[in-house]
């Protein structure tokens, strides 16, 4: 059941994009709607793949999520420092995953390089939080479409790290029992998108006040 | 429920995955919530500095608004009060009945008019000095400031004296004009309420920046006061000062000498934006 609506959640997203298309066109999202496509359909298509390709289509899947994650966090920081740190990640990450891929210890999940990943991705994120708070510009944070894809992310790798460390340990009990952690911050985390998704974009500042006696001096 | 019974089970693999899973979710929101309340914090405090900035230029203008209009009243009165009588004292002298006055008459007349106009011409004089003195134009400030302060020491009443140590090149003329003012003002507010019996100007540049210094030993006011003043109803011409300053992008700063004996005040400018905002 929680399985079931984790996979169709992943059409929420997509429904909110096009819905709410003129909001999200210019906001660089497009990295976003494909990632929740591909993530839709690799879920979808989950019990259909033959059991010897679901570790590569996992693999591939786990290196594409990266990838698009880390070309919209790179797009949306401003610092070279931070930009530096993902470009250094992206490194150790697809030198672990390619490494992964073709070692030959195979199990059904990737667990190595989603667990990577997962702890990248959640070093990266603490990186932005730490921008928005140094440099607060000229909102408040939870104006910004990006905060809500950025907090989706958050929520759902740091959830889903423990659960990715141990994918290989866990007995077949186990694994259909905390499998339901993923499926929850699936759903929690296309909510998110879909928020993002529809949420009005602030012009204006959050806070400026006009100063109309700026042009007096 | 089902997570904690196969804790139960022993299993050290779910106890870690369990409690990490929830660790990991608690200081993910822990996080998050942190950092939305800190930033409202931030928001919020800079947002009281803009509105308080936003009150103090409201406060300046209002200030250099009523400070012209309490200049054009005093010029208004001189020249009602002192011109006009004058003017028309003139004009009694030289009425249409001139021509039927004898000769003696007519010249005692024409004489008085003339010393009358003379008078009224000295009176506008006076009056022109006072909106632009001539040797602030044509001699710059550091004559101007001479002058000024040769006028206080001849008074009799207070010792005033002034030194330009690097006033090689003059300032643009808009600039000196309000520097003269800020120091006129300054040393009105000395005259009136410190009782001071000297006052000492310095002026000198270090690297790009002007400075001028006065020094007296009479009641001052500090920096805090002056801060206090400025965000008060009260102190006209301390708003006028700053005001002033703002147009330059200089600053101003008020203090106790170090031997606690004497107050300073101390103009800084940058010379760069000097020049920058005389063309």
């Amino acid at each position: 059941m929680l399985r079931s609506i984790s996979i169709f959640s992943g059409i929420l997203p997509i429904i909110f994009f096009i819905l709410f298309f003129k909001r999200n066109r210019k906001e660089g999202l497009w990295v976003i709607l494909f990632y929740s496509f591909l993530s839709f359909l690799i879920d979808n298509s989950y019990n259909r793949l033959p059991v010897v390709i679901v570790f590569y289509v996992f693999s591939t899947f786990t290196i594409i999520e990266y990838t698009l994650f880390t070309i919209f966090l790179y797009r949306t920081v401003k610092e070279k420092i931070i930009k530096y740190i993902l470009a250094v990640g992206s490194i150790i990450f697809y030198a672990i995953a390619i490494f992964s891929l073709f070692s030959e210890k195979k199990e059904t999940f990737d667990s190595l390089p989603a667990s990577v990943e997962s702890i990248l991705a959640i070093i990266y994120i603490i990186c932005f939080l730490y921008e928005q708070i140094k440099d607060p510009q000229n909102a408040f944070i939870y104006y910004s479409k990006q905060f809500w894809i950025v907090l989706a992310f958050f929520l759902y790798f740091s959830s889903t790290l423990f659960l990715f460390v141990y994918a290989d340990n866990l007995t077949n009990e186990q694994h259909n029992n905390y499998w339901n952690i993923n499926f929850i911050f699936n759903i929690l985390k296309n909510t998110l998108f879909s928020l993002s998704f529809a949420m009005k974009k602030k012009d204006k500042t959050a806070f400026s006040i006009e100063n109309p006696y700026s042009d007096l001096y | 429920m089902n997570f904690l019974q196969l804790t139960n089970a022993g299993s050290s693999v779910s106890l870690v995955l369990f409690f990490g899973t929830i660790g990991m979710l608690a200081l993910t929101i822990g996080l998050i919530v942190f950092i939305i309340f800190h930033q409202r914090k931030v928001i919020r405090y800079q947002l009281r500095l803009q509105k308080m900035e936003h009150d103090q230029q409201k406060m300046l203008l209002n200030a250099s608004i009523r400070l012209q209009e309490e200049e054009r009243q005093r010029i208004a009165a001189d020249l009602h009060d002192d011109a006009g009588p004058l003017l028309a004292t003139a004009r009694l002298y030289l009425n249409e009945n001139l021509v039927n006055l004898d000769k003696t008459s007519q010249l005692q007349s024409i004489y008085n008019a003339k010393s009358i106009i003379d008078d009224t011409i000295q009176l506008i004089r006076n009056i022109s000095h006072s909106l632009m003195p001539p040797t602030l134009k044509n001699f710059g400030l550091e004559s101007a400031v001479n002058d000024l302060f040769q006028k206080i020491s001849g008074s009799g009443s207070m010792n005033a004296s002034s030194r330009f140590h690097d006033y090689r090149e003059r300032l643009q003329a808009e600039n000196e004009l309000i520097i003269f003012r800020v120091i006129q003002e300054l040393v009105n507010n000395i005259l009136k309420h410190s009782n001071a019996s000297f006052i000492h100007l310095t002026q000198n540049t270090s690297g790009n920046r002007f400075f001028i210094r006065l020094h007296h030993d009479g009641r001052g006011i500090t920096q805090t006061d002056f801060e206090k003043l400025n965000k008060s109803n009260v102190g006209l011409g301390l708003k006028n000062i700053q005001s002033r300053l703002k147009v330059l992008h200089g600053k101003i700063f008020f203090e106790k000498d170090m031997s606690q004996t004497y107050y300073k005040v101390t103009i800084e400018l940058l010379k760069e934006e000097e020049d920058k905002l005389g063309g």
